[in-house]
């Protein structure tokens, strides 16, 4: 009984409340809604349609603010097409049917990949870090890990995919490329720059998963997995190149061939992986 | 004649003693964000001024005539902001419509004006200060938007000129910026208590 009249006495309370809210929302409304009819603007129908083909993420790849002001160049400027990264191949070709435009298709298809292949049981730490559990935090302590160039493990990229895309697996962050647009959010999150756009020539690429310039006695030091610079794989083939003490592929040339093969095997850290589409 | 010169003494005291930018440091957003060019500054405080001047008339009526009457006070944050939502609203449809490389270049800042402090904050001064006429509401309501105007006038008229000195590489951009409305708040500060 006691809860039954705190009921009627909170219903007997509140209804003025909500009357009066219910009233000035019905006014405002009606006033917005003349407004709206009055001082209605002609949208190109163009860029309406333009609009509904694009992902509508407002990701920000593109270099505008949202898809709408995307929308908007594109319909002014046909040759910034091919932007939108998330929308890829398919909203283009939707784009330059609408704008009655001819395309070849562009280059290969940009997907983050992530230089750094060391899980918790692989790297090296001073202390134990008990701060602001998130990466851009952690990175702001010189030596919250032995390695200066690994991935912190805090999750900044996963926390800023829109996808679901990224998972951390033992401390290390992992990407689905199933689920994966390519909409470069996880660069701009990852305090440490670990992230790379990275055109995809194959649906499976080889990649140094690492980011160390430490000399190769320190990295050896520091991580089980790094890249100590031994210059092994520049031997099989040139697409490999050492700058200080950090091996780089250079993406174009890849090609699944037996050179780079030998390569990723002869590594003696196994710090050259594959990354992509199993 | 002594109402009059209530109205003009509170207009000149919110627009340049109490200054709800200088003073209060609300609206700190668009005055940093907009006042990169003195036609945007200008543009952006007349909208401005004309959401705080509707929602500062609206709130105190609102106010005085339903909420305080009927007891129902509770409501009164989310009245004000349905206020100047919808005042937000129709400074956008307006804009739009008559004004459109304003609307461009104001991009993301106009529907932020919802979220201007220095609106939401004035309908709730005109409350703690007990403005108890319609007259007085309405001119200080006016003033707060004058003063945010000028203030970010005379701020964008600063950067301006910034843009063409030796300003130290460390300093560029934001810092000075925010240097600059420090030093800015501390010269107003010398109208303090002029007017209370």
């Amino acid at each position: 009984m006691m809860i039954l009249a705190d009921i009627i006495t909170l219903w007997n309370n509140s209804w003025p409340a909500g009357l009066t809210m219910f009233a000035l929302a019905v006014a405002f409304s009606i006033i917005l809604l003349v407004a709206d009819k009055k001082l209605k603007v002609a949208v190109d129908p163009k860029i309406e349609s333009i609009y509904q083909a694009l992902p509508r993420i407002d990701c920000g790849t593109c270099g505008y603010a949202g898809c709408s002001s995307y929308a908007k160049a594109v319909a002014a400027d046909p040759t910034l097409l091919g932007k939108c990264s998330p929308g890829g191949a398919g909203a283009s070709q939707k784009i330059a049917e609408i704008l009655n435009l001819k395309i070849s298709s562009g280059g290969a298809l940009k997907r983050p990949v992530i230089h750094c292949h060391s899980t918790k049981d692989n790297k090296t730490y001073f202390g134990n870090y008990a701060g602001i559990q998130s990466c851009t935090s952690a990175n702001a302590i010189a030596n919250v890990q032995a390695c200066k160039f690994g991935c912190l493990g805090f999750g900044d990229c996963k926390a800023a995919c829109k996808f679901n895309a990224i998972q951390m697996v033992n401390g290390l962050s992992t990407i689905d490329y199933n689920k994966c647009t390519g909409c470069g959010a996880c660069v701009k999150a990852c305090p440490r720059g670990i992230i790379e756009m990275v055109p995809f020539t194959q649906n499976k690429i080889m990649t140094v998963a690492c980011r160390s310039q430490e000399t190769g006695k320190d990295t050896k030091a520091f991580c089980k997995v790094g890249c100590i610079g031994c210059k092994l794989c520049t031997k099989q083939t040139d697409a490999f190149t050492v700058n200080n003490n950090l091996a780089k592929l250079d993406y174009a040339r890849y090609e699944p061939s037996e050179q780079f093969k030998t390569a990723m095997e002869k590594c003696p850290t196994g710090v050259i992986v594959y990354r992509g589409k199993e | 004649m002594d109402k009059i010169s209530v109205l003009v003494l509170a207009f000149t005291s919110i627009v340049i003693v109490n200054n709800l930018v200088l003073t209060k440091f609300l609206g700190i957003c668009p005055y940093l964000g907009v006042s990169g060019r003195i036609d945007m500054a200008f543009g952006m405080g007349m909208a401005v001024t004309f959401v705080i001047t509707l929602a500062g008339c609206l709130t105190w009526l609102i106010d005085h005539l339903i909420l305080v009457p009927y007891g129902l006070e509770i409501t009164r944050y989310v009245c004000y902001i349905l206020v100047i939502a919808g005042a937000v609203q129709l400074v956008e449809m307006y804009l739009r419509k008559f004004f459109p490389p304003l609307y461009e270049s104001f991009g993301i800042f106009l529907p932020l004006i919802t979220t201007n402090c220095a609106i939401l904050g004035l309908c709730l001064f005109l409350n703690v200060w007990n403005v108890d006429n319609f007259p007085l509401a309405a001119v200080l309501s006016f003033g707060a938007g004058i003063g945010f105007t000028l203030a970010i006038c005379i701020m964008a008229g600063i950067r301006e000129q910034l843009n063409f000195s030796d300003v130290p590489a460390a300093l560029r951009g934001a810092p000075i910026t925010l240097i600059t409305a420090g030093i800015m708040t501390m010269a107003f500060m010398g109208f303090a208590g002029m007017i209370k």
